[in-house]
């Protein structure tokens, strides 16, 4: 594929974008919501924001080394504002949320995040900044020893050493939720966190943390990102099968798809 | 919400978006003269499109370099504060810190001291890390009593037998071989894809003005 035809396909993806985007926000506002799928993982966080504010125990948010200003600045404002939906929630407690991270450029974001969900003040020392990787999960274990959080949510770029977080949180009995957008992180995460988001639901998090419609929509449109790009891959694997099997034609896939859906209808129906 | 402060939000919004909207279509239309049909000038054209996201990012790159200096501020401060609290490990972390900044300056740029107790105690620390995660590894099926917490320990203990250097085991190194071919690559792939679609949606968000941190 040419630059050109490159160029012309990531014009369209975004205004489909825009377009997909403006539209769930339209149907959120006049009221005809669709409900968001279930994520076990953020139901747990009123439970935790609950425990923060009734034991005056801080909640421990991580960013990892997400970084502004590198490739990963999405996820870095991703996170930032799933954090702050849960400082807001959280607001009550007399102890403001810390938030750490170990890449620099992420200190003011953190401080811009509690800044404005916190009513508190004394928000410039809640955001901690410790040297990357493995120097960043020791000083955070060793750190948050003297501040005892309720619960931590380490969401961001993590790799292994995700692991000595998790473990130090688990010997405490305080609750985790982990994403990671590393697939070492991501593994070690989903093996040792007591919650685990995978993938796009980490940009999708911040919609199900609060009652806004716009974040909601926006979760909205990944879903239906991500059912149309199943769709797509699945269509071209029955097509690549398809070339394979020289007895195959339309009437047969025509009737196995309507069969299929058939059958997803009903199953979606009795869920 | 007071009057100036709705002004500078709308402010620091309609400044992202215009520099949003300049460096995307600067991204997008710069440096490829074959969108303009290659007709004389239009190298000029392409070349003079892409400056604005040559010029802003370039921009990025100097104030990325100088953020580790807000890391470094932001470790002594909140270290002081610490330590004003009674909290003396924090006075270890600024020890330390002066001291091996007195011994770089001292000794001419002799990293020495940052070989000889950084690096041993990172190694060590790594060394622990294979120990919890092998803990964590074996909690998997008391935190996830499922088909998937089993089908995790399964696949971990047959990627763990495989690196093992024994001849019997050619077959389970085998099976090791095409776990990391075709499942793990989908799943990473899927990830990765998951990651695309959210940065896409998200970067639409600030490059409409629209993120909380654009807002003032």
């Amino acid at each position: 594929m040419d630059q050109t035809t490159l160029q012309v396909y990531a014009v369209l993806f975004v205004f489909a974008t825009v377009l997909l985007v403006y539209t769930a926000r339209y149907f959120q506002r006049r009221g005809r919501q669709r409900p968001l799928r279930r994520m076990a993982a953020v139901e747990r966080i009123g439970e935790w924001t609950n425990q923060s504010i009734e034991a005056n125990r801080p909640l421990h948010l991580a960013l990892g080394s997400t970084a502004v200003g590198e490739d990963r600045t999405a996820v870095a404002l991703a996170e930032a504002e799933f954090f702050h939906h849960i400082i807001e929630r959280a607001d009550a407690s007399d102890v403001s949320p810390i938030i750490t991270t170990s890449a620099a450029s992420s200190v003011p974001l953190g401080q811009d995040t509690v800044w404005r969900a916190w009513e508190g003040d004394a928000y410039l020392s809640r955001v901690q900044w410790y040297p990357p990787d493995i120097a960043y999960a020791a000083a955070v274990t060793a750190a948050l020893k003297t501040d005892d959080p309720a619960a931590h949510v380490l969401a961001g770029g993590f790799g292994p050493e995700l692991a000595l977080m998790l473990d130090s949180a688990d010997r405490r009995g305080q609750g985790s939720l982990a994403v990671s957008d590393r697939l070492e992180g991501q593994a070690v995460a989903y093996a040792m966190a007591d919650e685990c988001l995978i993938g796009e639901e980490l940009f999708a998090a911040a919609g199900y943390a609060t009652d806004d419609g716009r974040a909601q929509a926006d979760a909205i449109v990944l879903d239906v990102w991500r059912a149309l790009l199943i769709m797509g891959m699945t269509i071209v694997l029955m097509l690549e099968v398809a070339k394979r099997m020289p007895w195959l034609n339309w009437a047969v896939v025509l009737s196995v798809s309507a069969v299929l859906a058939v059958f997803g209808l009903i199953i979606y129906r009795r869920r | 919400m007071g009057r100036g402060q709705r002004f500078g939000t709308a402010l620091s919004a309609f400044v992202a978006f215009v520099i949003g909207i300049i460096t995307a279509l600067s991204l997008l239309l710069g440096d490829n003269p074959a969108l303009f049909g290659n007709q004389p000038g239009s190298d000029q054209l392409a070349g003079l499109l892409a400056v604005p996201a040559d010029v802003l990012l370039r921009l990025v790159v100097i104030v990325l370099a100088l953020s580790i200096v807000i890391g470094i501020a932001n470790l002594l401060y909140v270290h002081v504060g610490r330590l004003s609290r009674g909290k003396l490990t924090s006075a270890v972390v600024l020890v330390s810190f002066g001291f091996t900044i007195y011994w770089y300056v001292a000794r001419q740029g002799d990293a020495s001291l940052l070989e000889a107790v950084q690096v041993p105690i990172e190694s060590a620390l790594a060394a622990l890390l294979a120990l919890s995660l092998l803990h964590g590894g074996s909690r998997v099926l008391s935190k996830r009593a499922d088909i998937w917490g089993l089908l995790f320990v399964a696949v971990a203990v047959v990627v763990l037998l495989a690196s093992l250097p024994l001849a019997e085991l050619a077959p389970v190194q085998a099976w090791r071989d095409w776990l990391m071919r075709v499942p793990v690559g989908a799943g990473a792939r899927a990830l990765l894809l998951g990651i695309a679609l959210g940065t896409v949606v998200t970067g639409l968000r600030a490059l409409l003005g629209q993120d909380r941190s654009v807002r003032g």
